[in-house]
């Protein structure tokens, strides 16, 4: 029944390593150069720096590899189908055949260059989500969208819905256990039978949830304004942001990482 | 038949390093027909233990037995379990989805397969229970009443069912003073007239004092005390270190003992207390 314990993609894991405390912006930036990294890899082993920097970043950052491996979890489905696909379905030359099943020296490479990308671009994200707390992210965020404020892009206020969904996430999903345990001790049976029968029996949870939360909504509208809330009015920050050293390691490593598969890339 | 716990540990994330022991040794029995509170602190363990009542969670170790059933993760068992114990959880007004009351009060016993006439019988009894005119109240939407009356419709989708064993965790929480003495009376009355052991979860006293013959105490996941009501609240020591309170007819008679008052009065409930009060004083004045 526990819904909130499986979601890892996206949580925080609180902790005071240097990658906790360096800034979110400079872990923003890094995440996303890194994930451009890994899109201009070509092939396999041009991910070996990307790969290095994230294991060293990972290490030291204290946070067990258990939660990793959960935070692969949801994706392993994906993972699993597209490596088969690759595996079976890659025209080449054939190193293993029966009948009209066979696996290609190519097929097998292009699986593992997928399964390398998959896994690279999970971890990458779960590293900047783990060691960053949501509030920190979204001011990330707000600060990468700023510039684009000059054009009429209402940056604080998207990064205050983005703050306010993921301050939500655990809320609900608390929120759709306790409906479920409600409605099963009506004796509603969820997930069962034909895929009708299965799809009405998500109505009595789906329902007061969209209640409840349109509720919520509400409510915070509310408390908002009576703190002196107002939209496009700007604001002032809690946390002031400051540079330390590590960032300054992070956006090299990043650089030197990117550089090294752009070059590899080019040049080998 | 009763209900019986036999030595229940359970442990949230048992052998992870977070591994938190929420119940630990309960052993318990209740009666058929009793109405039971079960009082303790926040985080004592109640809402835990009454999700073992009905299957919802199962002991880490030792047993629960409903009516000679141990309850497990079975798929028969469930049913059978699910179909003989109700709980009526907090804000039960946060699971209404249908349409009308009538839908709502008639979704559990859709569930376990009333035919059209018993879902209709059902239904109009449950209604009545809690003291809503089904003839009114049924063709609206549960999403227009007044709080009070939500509260009584989501304690009626449960009772609809016509289960043994009705749990309510803090079903007056949230109600006004009226309302909340009307529901506990309509559940007292149920239980009379209809047979049906009554488990109260509460943190409020006056109320457990009031209604529940019996109580369970909760303390730290382990069972602080069980028996019966007056005892537990004659032991003020105990009360206090349980992390509750005494209902106010108990302090004001210990208020009275204290200021040597010798009147003889009854403390079990606020409203006995009064009459004995009242009573007192019609002597006095009479001599």
């Amino acid at each position: 029944m526990a819904l909130s314990r499986s979601f890892v993609l996206g949580q925080h894991y609180p902790g005071t390593s240097v990658v906790h405390r360096s800034g979110a912006l400079v872990k923003l930036v890094s995440t996303i150069a890194l994930m451009i990294g890994v899109f201009v890899a070509t092939k396999t082993v041009q991910y070996i720096p990307i790969a290095v920097f994230l294991a060293v970043g990972i290490g030291v950052s204290r946070i067990p590899l258990r939660f990793f491996a959960r935070g692969l979890k949801p994706i392993l489905f994906l993972i699993v189908l597209t490596v088969v696909v690759q595996v079976f379905f890659t025209p080449g030359t054939p190193i293993w055949q029966f009948g009209f099943v066979r696996i290609t020296r190519e097929g097998l490479g292009l699986a593992g260059f997928i399964l390398c990308r998959l896994v690279l671009l999970t971890l990458v994200s779960v590293l900047l989500t783990a060691s960053t707390s949501p509030i920190e992210l979204t001011d990330a965020v707000s600060d990468l969208l700023k510039p684009l404020s000059h054009i009429g892009l209402p940056s604080a206020e998207i990064a205050l819905v983005m703050s306010i969904a993921m301050r939500f996430v655990p809320t609900i999903l608390e929120e759709t256990e306790r409906i479920i345990r409600a409605q099963v001790s009506r004796g509603a049976r969820i997930g069962e039978g034909s895929l009708v029968v299965r799809m009405k029996s998500f109505i009595p949870i789906l329902i007061p949830l969209f209640v409840s939360s349109f509720r919520r909504a509400d409510d915070l509208a509310v408390a908002m304004e009576a703190r002196g809330f107002r939209v496009g009015s700007p604001r002032t920050r809690y946390h002031a942001r400051h540079f330390r050293s590590f960032d300054a390691f992070i956006l090299l490593g990043t650089v030197a990482a990117l550089s090294g598969v752009i070059l590899w890339r080019l040049f080998l | 038949m009763s209900i019986e716990l036999k030595n229940v540990d359970y442990i949230y994330d048992s052998g992870e390093p977070f591994e938190y022991f929420a119940l630990r040794g309960i052993s318990l029995h209740i009666d058929d027909g009793a109405f039971v509170g079960v009082v303790g602190r926040t985080g004592s363990g109640k809402s835990t233990l009454v999700e073992h009542l009905n299957g919802l969670l199962f002991s880490t170790r030792g047993d629960v037995i409903v009516d000679d059933e141990r309850v497990s993760n079975e798929r028969t068992v469930l049913a059978k379990i699910r179909r003989r114990v109700g709980i009526v959880f907090q804000y039960p007004e946060d699971q209404f989805f249908a349409e009308t009351i009538f839908e709502e009060v008639a979704f559990g016993c859709r569930n376990y397969g009333f035919s059209k006439e018993q879902v209709d019988e059902s239904v109009h009894k449950a209604m009545s229970t809690v003291g809503l005119d089904p003839e009114r109240f049924l063709p609206l939407s549960p999403f227009q009443l007044s709080g009070g009356e939500q509260r009584r419709v989501a304690i009626a989708s449960v009772i609809a069912m016509g289960q043994k064993y009705i749990v309510l965790d803090e079903p007056t929480a949230g109600l006004d003073s009226g309302s909340k003495l009307a529901v506990l009376t309509e559940l007292e009355s149920l239980r009379q007239t209809g047979n049906v052991t009554v488990i109260l979860v509460s943190h409020n006293m006056d109320e457990v004092a009031e209604f529940c013959k019996e109580v369970v105490v909760l303390d730290g996941g382990t069972v602080a005390f069980q028996g019966s009501t007056d005892a537990f609240f004659r032991d003020a020591e105990l009360v206090d270190r349980t992390g509750l309170e005494l209902p106010e007819s108990y302090r004001l008679a210990r208020a009275l003992k204290e200021c040597g008052s010798t009147l003889t009065v009854n403390e079990g409930s606020t409203g006995r207390m009064l009459d004995s009060l009242r009573l007192c004083v019609s002597d006095l004045g009479g001599a």
